[in-house]
């Protein structure tokens, strides 16, 4: 695209009292050659109508100096065939200068992010969609349970052909084992007839879906679009299994005959099955398995006949009238233990959450039920029974027979005769307390078939399974609170017992938001646009191979695995697995990687375009990278609560951290810039981060580069990360300013100049 | 083995509170927002909310031997701030009434007296009794005016006399004073089993006990006195209006019981010698006067206790009880027919005078003979539980000097 470039300045919203607008327009057709325009309020249908002038007259690039780009979007939308660019005066200089402010410093700001705009606006190209050559929308929804069912219902129902894969030999999971359901409507007091039945029925009379039962997935391979799914029968190996991963090194290991190939026997990740079926994206419903819960000795599971776990109690009140495992007498009195106890004291068991408290109350029910006179005890330290479900509790806590007790349980004892002693203390009736039983039933939690197992099987280079479950113990989820459903795979959405411990209700939720996702996901990849969080972005990571190095750092570091290897050993882009987050461009030590509107060029030229005074040692200059997701929106707020920020400083907001270039470092300091703080997202085990690893990856990065530095003779200070949250607005300016103190405490850069 | 109590809730003991007026007990979750804002409540036992879990659980042997339990007066305070709407006090109303069940001598009469079904009974038995002594007597008929002016309801039970007793006298004694003696054995019996469950509870193996003048003195009499001023139930929150009900009700029972006593000794003492005394008191002796006051506050203090009752059921939502009702049916009935007896019988209606009086004499046979199993029972259960109250803080239960010091 030959660029006709025009910027235009804001003189509203206090921009035009606090700068000499003249002056700042002068920079930009002087230093910068781009004509430029000002108006008092560009956002207005005046100020637009003058920009659209310009653009009938040629103009297709635009440089706006205003507010911030997170505000007036679709204001500054010229198009699709456009460039439109903004330089943030009002937040990042005029809202944030403070009231003492000296009207030179926040001159320089102003003039500082012009030149970095007009120059992104000269490196910024527009971005083609991606297209895959074909695509397939078929659904693959993993597992047959209330989760697997209903989304493959809601799913179909939207008009996508959907495969179910169930493991077992019939469709309905855990809950055609259940002799009733929790309350999922109005008035939330009453069990409920199992509905799984219904629910199996629509979907075996359903058009749109195919189902497979007593049938595991062997292998996905491919990408979202067009996925290449392998059968196989349950139980069964195959040499379609998917393959372990195998690292640089430890192929270097195998090659050398050193160390056994995992893989042995099983066909290349990369190699693709012609029996295999395509599918679009998947659903992962596939449940959850209870706890073991026979650890406990003081309890007695295992050993003792009539302690069970509530899911061995459900099978048994499924199947008529309870009665004791030991002899078959109809029983009396239950206690249902919900946490264990004896030194665990306030903890529960393993897993349990809401969901193993409702049951017990339900169990409860079940007790009564079946005998009016019989008494069931809940024992708990948790009694979890959020939302609607608090009117369940109130029915429950309101039978006759059914007690209830925070407690801590220190055994349980077989008195003989098959009847049980429950023993406990720190009890509400404040006393310890004694307790005769028929049985004893322990809260064993849902546990996610992704704990143990990579259930998903992927062939993809970084291995079968959803990476760092450990964060998450073990459930399949990649962000809990900002992205629901989606996991560390693009393309494939979790629902249900393997993403949450979830009630029926909570499933149904569930299903039906990661059936939107599968959808969501096809329809992207069909557009060409990325799918999430980045949700219609049009640009993908482009490399010039020729220059690569098969380091494989991109292939590493991806968050979420978009790259394998080809035949040469070459990263093998899969467009429709990437996430747009630009991890792989920073990793890049080859800087090959980059997107048609951000990349090393582009941002390495906004750096060199700030102008560095070498001859004042009070005119400091400081980079900060901003991640553009939750930084960069704290360092508006703040500016909106007119906090004043340091003005030495310069803001350049980046897609996350990961995309980072260390070349962005060596480009501020050496053009004699003193220091550079990146501001990202926490990283950790509560994580922030939209891309999972990016500013955990900067942290590493910027500990390397730490090192450079030292042998350079510049002090390691000089270059930091914080982690900063998107409500931290009243805390950033201190943050930047604490970092600003240490580099004034530090100095002037010693290469200042040359 | 663990150490521990032993539980077992008692299912049938949940039932019965919940159809007394405790049928929001399960509800509380032991937030003790009660225990907050009760006047009885202290550090070491929340009260209410300890009491709460107990009836929850179905530990009536915890409750029944609780004086806690007696010494709440149903302020309401607790049933306003609970956030859960478990009523505390009307579950605390339900406990004593299962507690007067409980200790009630004998036991079948007290389980009939606690269960509304069986009021056509309770009611039938003094008919039956009065009435047939009515037939029995010859005095089965209705009286002239000018007869009923001079002897007034003198010749109820006939005007046959005894050298030394109204014939009339004789038969009044006749019918009270067992069902009076009967009561008060019975209350006694009660009160007895209640103070051996609650010693049994707080000092079961004390070698100590107060002498008799030390229990009157020192525990019985200041709380007597204490009952005398209301000095508690001043201290309520929510139904601060009660007091105004139920002391001129206390007030004109004790005057009434003075005018009784009166009407006893000048009748069936010192009528045996000046038969001159037997007929009615005139309306111009004092104690004639103190009765005729008497009779207003207690017409008076009943309206009030019956409104703020009604309105406690309407706005608090408590529960529309036999245990409640029946006594103020019973007091109510004894006030409006003693006092309109009187009235009829000096407009000259000796119909309607008997009518009235007849009702009269088996309403105060209620009242009494049943006081021991109805909510009256409190009277003396929790007189006795004030008593009880200082004898646990005293010395005896809380030795000051123990072995270590």
């Amino acid at each position: 695209m030959d660029k006709n470039i025009r910027a235009y300045i804001c003189t509203g919203c206090g921009i035009g009292e606090a700068l000499d607008i003249e002056a700042l327009s002068e920079v930009v057709s002087g230093e910068m050659s781009t004509e430029c325009k000002t108006h008092e309020a560009l956002c207005s249908a005046a100020g637009r109508a003058m920009i659209d002038g310009d653009i009938n007259e040629g103009v297709n690039t635009v440089v706006i100096g205003a507010c911030s780009p997170r505000v007036m979007q679709d204001e500054f939308n010229f198009g699709d065939d456009k460039i439109s660019v903004r330089a943030n005066l009002r937040e990042n200089v005029v809202w944030c200068a403070g009231e003492d402010a000296d009207a030179e410093y926040v001159q320089e700001q102003a003039a500082d992010y012009m030149r970095m705009a007009c120059t992104q606006a000269d490196k910024t190209e527009l971005p083609e969609a991606f297209q895959l050559e074909s695509i397939n929308k078929r659904i693959l929804v993993m597992g047959g349970g209330i989760a697997g069912l209903t989304a493959a219902l809601e799913a179909a129902d939207a008009g996508y052909e959907v495969e179910i894969v169930e493991k077992s030999d019939a469709l309905g999971g855990k809950a055609v084992n259940w002799r009733k359901q929790l309350p999922t409507r109005a008035p939330w007091n009453d069990l409920e007839e199992p509905s799984i039945g219904d629910l199996i029925k629509q979907v075996e009379s359903h058009s749109n879906i195919v189902v497979k039962t007593g049938t595991e997935v062997a292998r996905i391979s491919g990408e979202p679009g067009e996925y290449l799914a392998t059968f196989k029968a349950s139980g069964t190996k195959s040499e379609w299994d998917a393959p372990a991963k195998v690292g640089v090194d430890e192929q270097d290991l195998i090659d050398k005959g050193e160390m056994e190939d995992p893989n042995a026997g099983l066909q290349h990740y990369m190699a693709a099955n012609e029996a295999g079926e395509k599918f679009g994206s998947v659903v992962l419903a596939t449940g959850w398995i209870p706890a073991d819960v026979s650890g406990y000795e003081h309890l007695g599971h295992g050993k003792i006949a009539n302690v069970v776990t509530n899911a061995q109690f459900e099978a048994m009140a499924s199947k008529g009238k309870i009665t004791r495992p030991s002899d078959g007498k109809p029983v009396e009195s239950v206690a249902f233990i919900q946490s264990p106890g004896g030194e665990e004291d306030d903890k529960d068991f393993p897993y349990c959450n809401s969901v193993t408290s409702l049951v017990a109350l339900k169990q409860a029910m079940f007790v009564r039920e079946d005998n009016p006179e019989a008494k069931a005890y809940v024992l708990y330290q948790h009694m979890r029974t959020p939302g609607q479900m608090e009117l369940f509790y109130k029915t429950a806590q309101n039978d006759d027979g059914i007690f209830l007790t925070k407690a801590t349980v220190t055994g349980v004892e077989d008195k003989g005769d098959g009847s049980l002693m429950v023993a406990a203390r720190n009890t509400l009736l404040n006393e310890d307390l004694l307790l005769d039983v028929d049985m004893v039933v322990l809260a064993a939690g849902m546990v996610p078939t992704t704990h143990d197992e990579a259930t998903i099987n992927l062939a993809y280079r970084q291995g079968p399974a959803f990476l760092d479950l450990e964060l998450f113990d073990g459930y399949a989820d990649s962000n809990f609170i900002c992205f629901p459903y989606e996991t560390r795979r693009t393309g494939v959405y979790a629902c249900g017992g393997v993403r949450k411990a979830t009630t029926m209700e909570e499933t149904v939720d569930d299903a039906t938001g990661a059936a939107l996702k599968a959808i969501q996901c096809i329809e992207s990849v069909d557009r060409g646009v990325a799918v999430h969080p980045r949700s219609g972005d049009k640009t993908y990571p482009e490399f010039f191979f020729q220059r690569c190095t098969q380091c494989k750092r991109c292939t590493e570091e991806c968050p979420f695995g978009a790259l394998d290897d080809d035949e040469k050993g070459t990263p093998k882009p899969n467009y429709t697995r990437c996430r747009r987050c630009g991890t792989c461009m920073g990793a890049c030590p080859e800087r090959i990687i980059g997107f048609k509107d951000y990349n090393v060029d582009m941002i390495g030229s906004m750096i060199k375009a700030i102008e560095v005074p070498d001859d004042d040692d009070d005119k400091l200059r400081i980079l900060a990278l901003v991640c553009e997701n939750d930084a960069y929106p704290a360092l508006d707020m703040a500016a909106m609560r007119r906090h004043k920020l340091n003005n030495l400083v310069r803001f350049i907001s980046v897609r996350c951290l990961g995309s980072v270039n260390m070349v962005w470092i060596k480009d501020a300091l050496s053009s004699g810039m003193d220091g550079v703080v990146l501001l990202g997202c926490k990283f950790g085990d509560d994580y922030q981060c939209h891309f999972v690893k990016g500013s955990e990856l900067a942290d590493r990065r910027m500990e390397n580069i730490g090192e450079t530095l030292g042998s350079l003779g510049l002090e390691p200070e000089r270059v930091a990360v914080r982690q900063v949250a998107i409500t931290d607005y009243d805390t950033i300016p201190e943050v930047i300013n604490e970092f600003v103190e240490e580099i004034i405490e530090l100095g002037p850069n010693p290469f200042k100049g040359f | 083995m663990a150490e521990g109590v032993r539980v077992e809730p008692d299912l049938n003991f949940i039932k019965f509170l919940k159809k007394a007026g405790g049928d929001s007990m399960k509800k509380c979750f032991q937030c003790a927002t009660c225990s907050v804002v009760c006047p009885l409540s202290s550090d070491n036992k929340p009260f209410p909310r300890k009491e709460m879990i107990w009836a929850q659980w179905g530990l009536k042997d915890k409750l029944v031997a609780d004086p806690d339990i007696m010494l709440c007066h149903q302020c309401g305070d607790c049933t306003a701030y609970c956030p859960r709407g478990a009523k505390p006090g009307d579950v605390l109303g339900a406990i004593r009434a299962y507690a007067y069940t409980h200790y009630g001598f004998p036991s079948g009469l007290a389980k009939l007296a606690s269960n509304g079904r069986n009021l056509p009974i309770l009611i039938l038995l003094p008919v039956i009794i009065i009435g047939l002594l009515w037939l029995i007597s010859g005095g089965a008929h209705i009286p002239d005016a000018e007869t009923m002016r001079t002897v007034g309801f003198g010749h109820f039970f006939g005007h046959w006399e005894f050298p030394w007793l109204a014939k009339n006298v004789a038969f009044i004694d006749a019918i009270f004073l067992p069902a009076v003696a009967f009561s008060v054995f019975a209350a006694y019996k009660g009160v007895k089993s209640m103070w051996d469950a609650m010693v049994e509870q707080v000092a079961p193996e004390s070698d100590f006990r107060p002498s008799a003048r030390q229990f009157l003195v020192d525990y019985l009499y200041p709380s007597v006195v204490e009952i005398l001023t209301h000095k508690r139930f001043n201290e309520c929150g929510a139904n601060k209006d009660r007091v105004k009900g139920h002391l001129p009700l206390l007030l004109s029972f004790i005057a009434l019981f003075a005018v009784t006593n009166y009407g006893f000794i000048r009748k069936d003492i010192i009528g045996i010698f000046n038969p001159a005394m037997h007929g009615p008191i005139p309306l111009y002796d004092p104690f004639k006067i103190l009765a005729n006051v008497a009779a207003v506050a207690l017409l008076v203090g009943m309206a009030i206790i019956w409104a703020n009752r009604s309105r406690l059921e309407e706005e608090q939502g408590a529960g529309r009880t036999f245990y409640d009702w029946f006594l103020i049916g019973e007091i109510v009935t004894v006030g409006v027919t003693g006092f309109g007896a009187e009235i009829v019988r000096l407009l000259g209606i000796p119909s309607l005078a008997y009518f009235l009086y007849f009702i009269h004499l088996v309403s105060v046979f209620m009242l009494f003979f049943y006081m021991p199993y109805t909510k009256f029972a409190h009277m003396v259960y929790r007189t006795f539980a004030m008593a009880f109250e200082r004898f646990r803080d005293s010395n005896f239960v809380n030795p000051a000097v123990t072995d270590d010091e």
